[in-house]
């Protein structure tokens, strides 16, 4: 019971980001090192300590999701989005038991790219806010490549690991009222809101009052890292997939 | 040898691998071509195994399969897949993003084919969403437009919807009939049929396919991401045209077996496909942007597709979907040219309005043209009954067969009466040249239709319309053949006939309100706009 109290806490089920924010000593870039960090704990904690959901601890999680949703369609800041999406991903922790460790370090590594972006927003266009920083796709094409990768990742579309252990996960589990509940609204509201900021964020016409900065090889290293661990993610989701399916 | 046929899907990824390391951007196309053009090649050798009598290929332990719906399709969408890379090497040129371009491409390429090749839900539920994604990421291609990455987003809606409910149909097929593997449960279908058992879940499920499949195939109320995405690169339109609206009807039929132990979902296909086909195709008339009403006359089309598949028509979908796409799809290859043409001729296009409400029509009133009429009306049908019974007579058993008389019937008609007033002739010469022809088209046209149900599904054929039928007596389907016939028969005769003298007949108040409603394509795209705006 306390290390499934213990996991809700660090797996993002109660919304603490909501006290952090109103202090502060807390910057956006600060909780989202520390939800992040949270969560990896609580990812690595499943693979010791014997994990199973229950209902109430589910709903608490679900409430949480709902507000993390609509906090995230009122933020055009890539730091307080990703640690949004920590909170709205956090039944998913709980609900899919043993697939819900590999979930969230999908999650956990796609949101490190959404943080590496987060940075480079911050150093050359001086904050982490995407919502003037149109054009991206047309001006720096990279830069767009990788934050659609990232939103497609949490958006749960393969053949990204998300959507793959999501899969597995809502083939082999049973349904019940509460399970279709959080399944579809996490399934729609993943989707809907990396689809609110991809199009706030990648697409437009070039700002021609913008000095656009492309990657530089340190930063390219960085994406490319993150990239090769989710094709490394996606290669076992689809191992885990078809072992199960053959 | 044959299992090479399997890589058919990972050659498109493979191609877009390579193209993102290619930097002369000259190059990309020559690439592009050059390993496409294998993957024709490869599917002909993979078709050529299939149709030669040898067994379907299986391989990556039963996830791919290469039988005789991939052996149509695959050839299909690879030749489409050429000819649409060709235009689009010219005319994507002076854009920017000519490399994402084709590697997005070459990606909804790979998930087409993985999609037409799988032997197993959950291989068929990757393929499905990733279609979903690289069309998302194709429509919205021109990003600078505002309005390419809001009608984007439509699409996406409905996809991810369509995409949702997919998997839930998945995930009670598993739970109903214990398998993913699609050749072991066509068996366990096939065993089923045989007793019939009334069950809702299996309702529920042939219920959920049908629902995806109409979402992806923009049938009504699922069509506004279609008509709408014109904006899109003219080659992405004709892919989506001939290509990504058909996944609806393929889908369906690898499920055939499925919708035989569920008749209901059959008629409910048949009743939404109907609608769609007839709403869709008085907007195709009224709209007079050029590839807005190509949208709504694929929209019609799909509507025609999911009727035949609602009728047990199985094959004739798969029949339709590919003359229509290799049809569609040249025409949106010319539409620019056409739209060029336009721009030069200001009574190009013509206002249905116009033409409705002012426009003075030919009055015939010769008894010898009463004769033609007379004569074009009964000639089809007559043409269509003999061809079928020539080629299937066992056809006349189900109730299908009355509809779809019904509507060669309509078609037919329609087409001679254009020929007619076309040639302005009259003759005897020219209506003998009129009538043979259309036997020759349709004999033809018959033929390989009944060859490509032989070839797909043998004498399971007989099973799809038996599911289908409504159990109509052959009486009563006659006498609504009778009565499609006369309403239809009063229409042409109005149409084509009928003067309306200028001046006296002022537009009724009902005919200008039908009118308006098309023309503002049912209100449909305002109250997704309100939405927009926060009214709704």
């Amino acid at each position: 019971m306390i290390s499934n109290i213990l996991l809700l806490l660090l797996g993002g089920g109660i919304p603490y980001f909501f006290l952090l924010e109103r202090s502060n000593k807390f910057s956006s870039k600060s909780i989202f090192i520390l939800s992040w960090t949270l969560l990896l704990t609580a990812v690595v904690l499943t693979f010791f300590i014997d994990k199973s959901h229950t209902t109430p601890f589910v709903i608490v999680s679900f409430l949480s999701a709902l507000y993390a949703i609509y906090k995230a369609t009122q933020t055009t800041n890539f730091y307080k989005l990703g640690y949004y999406f920590i909170f709205m991903n956090a039944p998913f922790f709980i609900l899919f038991e043993g697939q819900g460790a590999f979930y969230s370090l999908s999650l956990l590594v796609s949101l490190l790219g959404i943080y590496a972006i987060a940075s480079f927003y911050d150093k050359h266009y001086g904050s982490a806010n995407y919502l003037y920083v149109r054009g991206i796709t047309l001006a720096t094409p990279l830069v767009g490549i990788h934050i659609t990768v990232y939103l497609i990742s949490i958006g749960l579309y393969p053949p990204l690991p998300n959507s793959l252990f999501f899969l597995t996960y809502t083939f082999n589990s049973e349904a019940n009222i509460l399970w279709f509940v959080v399944v579809i609204t996490l399934y729609f509201g993943n989707f809907l809101v990396s689809m609110k900021v991809l199009e706030k964020s990648i697409f437009g016409k070039k700002n021609p009052d913008i000095h656009y900065v492309d990657l530089n090889f340190k930063e390219k290293f960085a994406h490319f890292t993150i990239v090769i661990l989710l094709i490394l993610l996606s290669i076992y989701g689809t191992r885990e997939i078809l072992l199960w399916v053959l | 040898m044959e299992k090479l046929v399997l890589l058919i899907p990972g050659i498109p990824i493979a191609i877009a691998l390579l193209l993102s390391f290619v930097s002369h951007k000259e190059l990309i196309p020559r690439v592009n071509l050059i390993l496409s053009s294998m993957i024709a090649l490869l599917g002909l050798y993979g078709s050529y195994h299939v149709i030669s009598g040898e067994k379907d290929i299986i391989g990556f332990d039963g996830l791919l399969i290469y039988n005789e719906l991939s052996a149509i399709l695959v050839p299909y969408v690879a030749i489409l897949g050429l000819v649409i890379r060709k235009y689009a090497t010219k005319y994507m040129w002076d854009e920017a993003g000519y490399k994402r371009f084709f590697i997005l491409l070459n990606f909804i390429f790979s998930a087409i084919y993985l999609l037409v090749m799988s032997n197993n839900l959950i291989v068929l539920a990757l393929a499905w969403q990733l279609m979903s994604i690289g069309l998302y990421l194709l429509v919205s291609f021109n990003v600078g437009s505002k309005t390419a990455v809001k009608n984007a987003r439509w699409t996406m809606y409905i996809h991810k919807s369509a995409d949702f409910v997919f998997l839930l149909a998945v995930i009670l097929t598993y739970q109903t009939f214990g398998s993913f593997d699609l050749v072991v449960l066509k068996d366990q279908w096939l065993l089923m049929s045989q007793n019939p058992i009334n069950d809702p879940m299996i309702f529920a499920v042939g219920f959920l396919y049908l629902l995806a499949a109409i979402m992806k195939s923009a049938i009504v109320p699922f069509h506004i991401w279609l008509p709408y995405t014109s904006e899109a690169p003219t080659p992405v339109s004709g892919l989506m045209h001939a290509g990504v609206v058909n996944v609806g009807g393929i889908l369906l039929n690898k499920m055939a077996y499925l919708l035989i132990l569920s008749p209901l979902v059959l008629n409910i296909a048949f009743v939404i496909g109907l609608f769609t086909a007839i709403f869709a195709s008085m907007l195709m008339l009224v709209i007079s942007d050029v590839k807005r009403s190509l949208g709504y006359s694929t929209v019609g089309q799909m509507g025609y597709m999911i009727m035949e598949v609602g009728l047990g028509a199985f094959s004739l979908a798969i029949y339709h979907l590919i003359v229509h796409g290799i049809f569609k799809a040249s025409l949106f290859l010319e539409s620019g040219s056409i739209i060029n043409y336009a721009r030069k001729d200001p009574y190009i296009p013509e206002r249905l309005s116009h033409k409705i409400f002012s426009k003075e029509s030919i009055n015939y009133t010769s008894s010898k043209t009463f004769k033609f009429i007379a004569l074009f009306t009964i000639v089809p049908v007559l043409a269509f009954i003999g061809t079928k019974i020539l080629l299937a007579p066992e056809f006349f058993e189900f109730n299908a067969a009355i509809v779809i008389l019904a509507f060669a019937w309509l078609t037919g008609t329609q087409l001679f009466l254009s020929f007619f007033k076309a040639s302005k002739l009259g003759s005897f010469k020219a209506i003998l040249g009129i009538v043979t022809s259309f036997i020759v088209v349709l004999y033809t046209y018959e033929f390989i239709g009944l060859s490509l149900e032989h070839f797909l599904y043998a004498h399971d054929s007989l099973l799809f319309y038996e599911a289908a039928t409504l159990n109509v007596t052959l009486l009563s389907a006659l006498a609504m053949l009778s009565f499609i016939m006369l309403i239809g028969g009063y229409f042409i005769y109005k149409q084509h006939f009928v003067d309306l003298p200028r001046g006296i007949n002022k537009p009724s108040k009902s005919k200008w309100t039908f009118y308006k409603l098309l023309v503002k394509e049912g209100y449909y795209f305002e109250i997704f706009s309100s939405s927009k705006k926060g009214k709704l």
